[in-house]
């Protein structure tokens, strides 16, 4: 049973991530996915980092692991997880961000990420990244948990805004005033899922352009693309599918707003063959190169070598 | 309305259908808010699914769409997630279907579930070394018979009294498994990880005996006085002897030392 002392109301320093240099772009990044081990282990595939899910290798050891070192061996890592619940109003597992910190440690991965979400209240887990009420309330909510995770991590975290199908009444702010808000006073950074917001825009019928025009330019510091599925009078974000004309639109759009930013395909269901994902990672890397005016190289993997035995 | 309440409400909308979030929310300009809460009703329910159905693709396979998926959702309905990791979510339906009404009359599908839930287990278990023969080595001759032995970290043994391995092995060559058979005497299944790959072994009723012993810490020499009872005795020490061998091959033991004296078993 997981051990619950949740220090979020305490005062801590909340500028942890303020004041910090912006990490450097990585370039063009993909997600780990088990699938495509031995085709990146094996063939040296023309991609400049991976992000891997926490909870994937927040196991206790075996072949999971066991692949992660070999990719951090030779990759730039990022960590993204998906059960932190920045936004429930449930305490902390500390077990859990025992878990994250150890991981880090582990790797050292780039950044460490999870979403602008809650996934459950009660010690319950509903597996899912959940809309909440852009209020005061939430806000200075979700500062003091950032504030604590920072302090466990003891780096900024970064925090991606999610794909929503609800809005709710009490909102008393846009979701990027939220966000423009939250970094300001936590220091987090931002991971910019540019499909996200092209569902969230139609889903609740804004200007996507007004959402980017909102958000902090100086706290973004990775792009998600991905695909999703057309309802007609919705959109569910399903990440099942290659990214949509659409979404790259709004992508050129985020470069120039933004400038160059680690960039990756978040492939979550249905994953193709390793070559089909740097096919369509060219294709980012195509209007990177287009938007911002210059060029973008695939980095080579530093291979490691062994010394010879006699 | 305070951000708890209303994630109380919202969780509850989902997980029993209650409806007094909805008037929380706004409809969409161009879907009603039943409708767009519905995305989150259906895809807690099927995100769930989709991880039973990828921790248990053998009993998926076995039990058929139809009887899996009602399967699954009668185990998501009696146990919401408490966990923040998705991996650990089905830990619980081999338990499940032993004692459900519905499953509980079904012993393949009570002891797939088991076999592949221990699968699971043995994969992403705890790594640890492996003992060598040259670590045996290193004992001498005359302390052969006080030497007990650690199984692996991953080592996990179950019996089943249905012909269990025959339909795995069926289920894996994606071939039509063959009807359930009671067995007369149980297969002994040892199951362990070989470096990273998990690994399935059916045993002799004799090997099962010796292994089992063997993981209770019980010496090397009482294991041949064990071994002697159960056949030839003369050739006893070297069927033991063999068994050990084939053990340390396959990496199922992690250690050996000398056990104490008073150990031994008269």
């Amino acid at each position: 049973m997981a051990a619950k002392r949740d220090k979020s109301s305490e005062v801590l320093p909340m500028t942890i991530g303020v004041g910090i240099h912006k990490p450097a772009p990585l370039g063009f990044g993909l997600g780990l996915r088990p699938e495509h081990y031995s085709d990146i282990l094996d063939g040296n595939p023309p991609i400049d980092w991976f992000e891997f899910i926490s909870e994937n290798y927040m196991i206790p050891g075996g072949q999971p692991l066991r692949m992660l070192d070999a990719v951090a061996e030779r990759y730039p890592l990022v960590q993204h997880g998906v059960s932190l619940s920045i936004a429930s109003t449930q305490q902390f597992d500390e077990d859990y961000l025992d878990g994250l910190v150890k991981l880090a440690k582990r790797v050292s991965p780039k950044w460490v990420s999870d979403h602008l979400c809650w996934t459950g209240v009660h010690g319950v887990n509903l597996h899912d990244l959940l809309p909440f009420p852009y209020t005061r309330e939430a806000l200075d909510h979700v500062v003091s948990r950032v504030a604590y995770v920072q302090e466990r991590l003891g780096r900024p975290l970064c925090l991606e805004n999610v794909s929503t199908y609800v809005s709710f009444n009490e909102s008393e702010m846009t979701e990027w005033e939220f966000i423009s808000e939250l970094t300001k006073r936590s220091g987090c950074w931002l991971l910019f899922d540019v499909n996200n917001v092209f569902v969230s825009a139609h889903n609740h019928g804004y200007d996507a352009k007004r959402f980017l025009d909102g958000i902090p330019a100086d706290r973004v510091i990775q792009f998600h693309l991905a695909g999703h599925s057309d309802m007609g009078t919705y959109i569910i974000d399903t990440h099942d599918a290659p990214v949509r004309r659409e979404v790259w639109d709004l992508y050129a759009m985020a470069l120039k707003r933004f400038g160059p930013v680690s960039t990756m395909i978040e492939r979550d269901d249905n994953i193709p063959p390793l070559a089909e994902l740097v096919d369509e990672l060219a294709t980012a890397r195509d209007i990177a190169e287009r938007a911002l005016g210059q060029k973008f190289p695939a980095r080579t993997a530093s291979i490691p070598t062994f010394a010879a035995v006699e | 309305m305070k951000l708890a309440d209303l994630q109380a409400q919202f969780q509850s909308a989902i997980l029993d259908g209650g409806d007094s979030v909805l008037a929380l929310i706004p409809n969409s300009p161009l879907e009603s808010k039943e409708t767009l809460f519905g995305v989150y009703r259906n895809a807690y329910v099927l995100r769930l699914i989709g991880i039973l159905e990828h921790d248990f693709e053998r009993l998926h396979t076995y039990a058929g769409d139809k009887i899996f998926d009602s399967l699954a959702r009668a185990f998501i309905a009696a146990n919401p997630s408490h966990t923040p990791n998705a991996r650990w979510y089905g830990q619980e339906l081999p338990e499940f279907i032993a004692t459900h009404p519905e499953t509980a009359g079904y012993p393949a599908l009570i002891a797939i579930a088991k076999l592949e839930g221990t699968l699971n287990d043995v994969f992403d278990v705890v790594d640890a070394p492996v003992l060598a023969l040259a670590e045996l080595a290193a004992f001498a001759p005359e302390d052969w018979a006080r030497l007990a032995f650690l199984p692996h970290s991953s080592a996990r043994r179950q019996n089943a009294d249905i012909n269990l391995t025959e339909i795995w092995q069926a289920l894996a060559d994606e071939e039509t498994p063959p009807a359930v058979r009671r067995l007369d005497t149980p297969e002994h299944i040892l199951l362990w990880r070989q470096d990273v790959m998990p690994k399935l072994r059916v045993l002799a009723p004799e090997e099962a005996m010796m292994w089992d012993e063997a993981a209770k810490g019980v010496s090397f020499g009482v294991l041949c006085e064990m071994l002697a009872t159960f056949d030839n005795p003369d050739e006893a020490p070297l069927r033991a002897a063999q068994y050990l061998k084939g053990w340390i091959e396959f990496g199922l033991l992690q250690s050996a030392c000398l056990a104490k004296k008073h150990a031994k078993k008269k």
